[in-house]
């Protein structure tokens, strides 16, 4: 017998389309979800880690330890199961952004402060020299560069979230397009053409991101 | 006649050799001396671990018992419902005894035997729910394991009721469905009657009761292999013919279900 005992029906397959590209869009929308709420609280983690409370920088520590060494899956297992276990009933939608954004966060805090660390401190004293007001030299000077030193590992981040909404199905989300190909496979059978499918346009998205902030990293950091 | 010795040895040669080009899937398994099983775990009382956590139920018992017709020896591959068919068509197990509703869907891409068993499905809840009822799911959130014949049919009527306060989650195993109703996230979930009666049995989730019978077809479970090979199938076929004749099929009914008739197979005014 041959390995693969499968012909392909791909026909019927491609009638399903439809219904992915809504999938596709729900997942759209949480990575893009995932990765607001990720930088704006990956901001926040790394000021507190850079902090002299011990509190804060500890709060700071134990999120990254945690988000980056444990798996994706388990973030947000642990966000619908476990919050739910102490009572915390969250929709299964939430409860991946919950999750995602929680990874996004630990990621980008740690991006950030590399970032930050990548703008000699010699730029503000010069900036300061120059004239410039405390709030102008880290606007002006320092963001801009510290922007442009985060940008590809953000793009990365993004590409990662997108990927990552696909672990959904574990807790329940049958909307995202992961949910939609496994329901499709559970109730046809064709497992192959509906994954291919779906992996193509996993595919697709994430070039689409990676192309996208060549683009505008191109426009935005020419010298 | 120079060429005849030739020819003889050429047609003898052809005959040696051609047989096993044609070598099927129940002949790779008497050869191979194993009988691969998908057999799906979390699904008592058909499929379950012990305390031990070796793997028991009535289709580890269906399997042994095929695998004994076929004088071979049974491996169990742990299959979680949406996988079985992948398990198959990767060659990763040679049949499922895996409690797989015959659907005409699915029967395109796999084969199915005659069913050996039929389920009757029933609303699962948590007391002080207020669901007594199928038709008072209405409104209320469900959820059940992605892929099975009771969740496409509850995703359908939760669909059709269109009701906003109403849901339907499916999980990737009925571990998962359990511990969702369990937590509230879900209100209530529909299950075959026997799990049903071996979960509330299990006194491991505090307050599960029915919620009385869903009006569902019966649900008839075939064994499956792939679709193309007729000589397993024809066997699958004779087996459960044969388990059913010879009084095994209620033998394991009493075992793993209870007492009681074992469900009618055969389906009123129709050949299969």
């Amino acid at each position: 017998m041959g390995v693969f005992n499968y012909t392909f029906h791909w026909r019927p397959a491609f009638q399903a389309l439809p219904a992915m590209l809504e999938g596709a869009l729900v997942t759209i929308q949480l990575a893009v979800l995932s990765m607001l709420f990720g930088i704006a609280i990956g901001v926040v983690l790394s000021l507190m880690r850079g902090s002299k409370n011990r509190l804060l920088s500890g709060f700071a520590v134990t999120w990254v330890e945690i988000a980056r060494n444990t798996p994706a899956l388990f973030q947000i297992y642990i966000a619908y199961f476990g919050l739910g276990q102490i009572g915390i009933r969250l929709d299964s939608f939430i409860a991946l952004l919950i999750g995602i954004t929680f990874n996004n966060a630990g990621y980008l805090a740690e991006t950030f402060r590399g970032g930050m660390r990548a703008v000699p401190p010699t730029q503000t004293r010069a900036a300061r020299s120059l004239g410039l007001s405390a709030v102008d030299a880290y606007r002006l000077i320092v963001l801009p560069q510290m922007f442009r030193v985060v940008f590809h590992p953000m793009t990365n981040q993004m590409v990662w979230a997108i990927l990552m909404t696909s672990l959904g199905v574990v807790v329940g989300l049958n909307t995202d397009l992961t949910g939609v190909t496994q329901e499709l496979n559970v109730k046809t059978f064709r497992t192959f053409e509906y994954f291919a499918i779906a992996a193509v346009m996993y595919y697709l998205i994430a070039k689409f991101v990676t192309l996208g902030a060549r683009a505008i990293a191109w426009r935005l950091f020419r010298y | 006649m120079k060429w005849m010795p030739l020819a003889a040895t050429a047609a003898l040669l052809t005959m040696l050799t051609v047989p096993q080009a044609f070598a099927d899937k129940l002949d790779d398994i008497i050869a191979s001396g194993v009988l691969r099983c998908a057999i799906v775990l979390d699904f008592p009382p058909m499929g379950s671990r012990d305390a031990s956590n070796n793997p028991i139920g009535f289709d580890v018992d269906t399997c042994n018992d095929l695998a004994a017709a076929l004088g071979v020896t049974p491996e169990y591959v742990e299959t979680p419902f949406p996988d079985r068919i992948p398990a198959l068509v990767s060659g990763r197990a040679d049949v499922g005894v895996a409690s797989t509703s015959d659907t005409l869907e699915r029967a395109k891409t796999i084969g199915f035997s005659i069913p050996y068993f039929a389920f009757e499905m029933v609303v699962l809840t948590k007391d002080g729910l207020g669901i007594e009822s199928y038709e008072s799911l209405k409104g209320k959130k469900t959820g059940s394991v992605s892929g099975t014949y009771e969740a496409i049919a509850l995703e359908k009527d939760v669909t059709a009721w269109a009701d906003p306060a109403g849901s339907f989650q499916a999980y990737q195993t009925q571990a998962d469905v359990f511990l969702a109703l369990a937590q509230g996230q879900i209100e209530a979930t529909v299950v075959t009657s026997t799990v049903a009666g071996a979960t509330i049995a299990s006194g491991n989730f505090d307050g599960f009761m029915m919620g009385g019978k869903a009006p569902y077809e019966i649900d008839y479970v075939s064994l499956i292999g792939l679709r193309g090979e007729y000589g397993l199938i024809n066997y699958l076929n004779l087996f459960v013919n044969h388990q059913i004749r010879n009084g095994r099929y209620e033998e394991l009914y009493k075992k793993w279900v209870g007492e009681g008739e074992p469900p009618n197979l055969m389906i009123p005014g129709v050949y299969y």
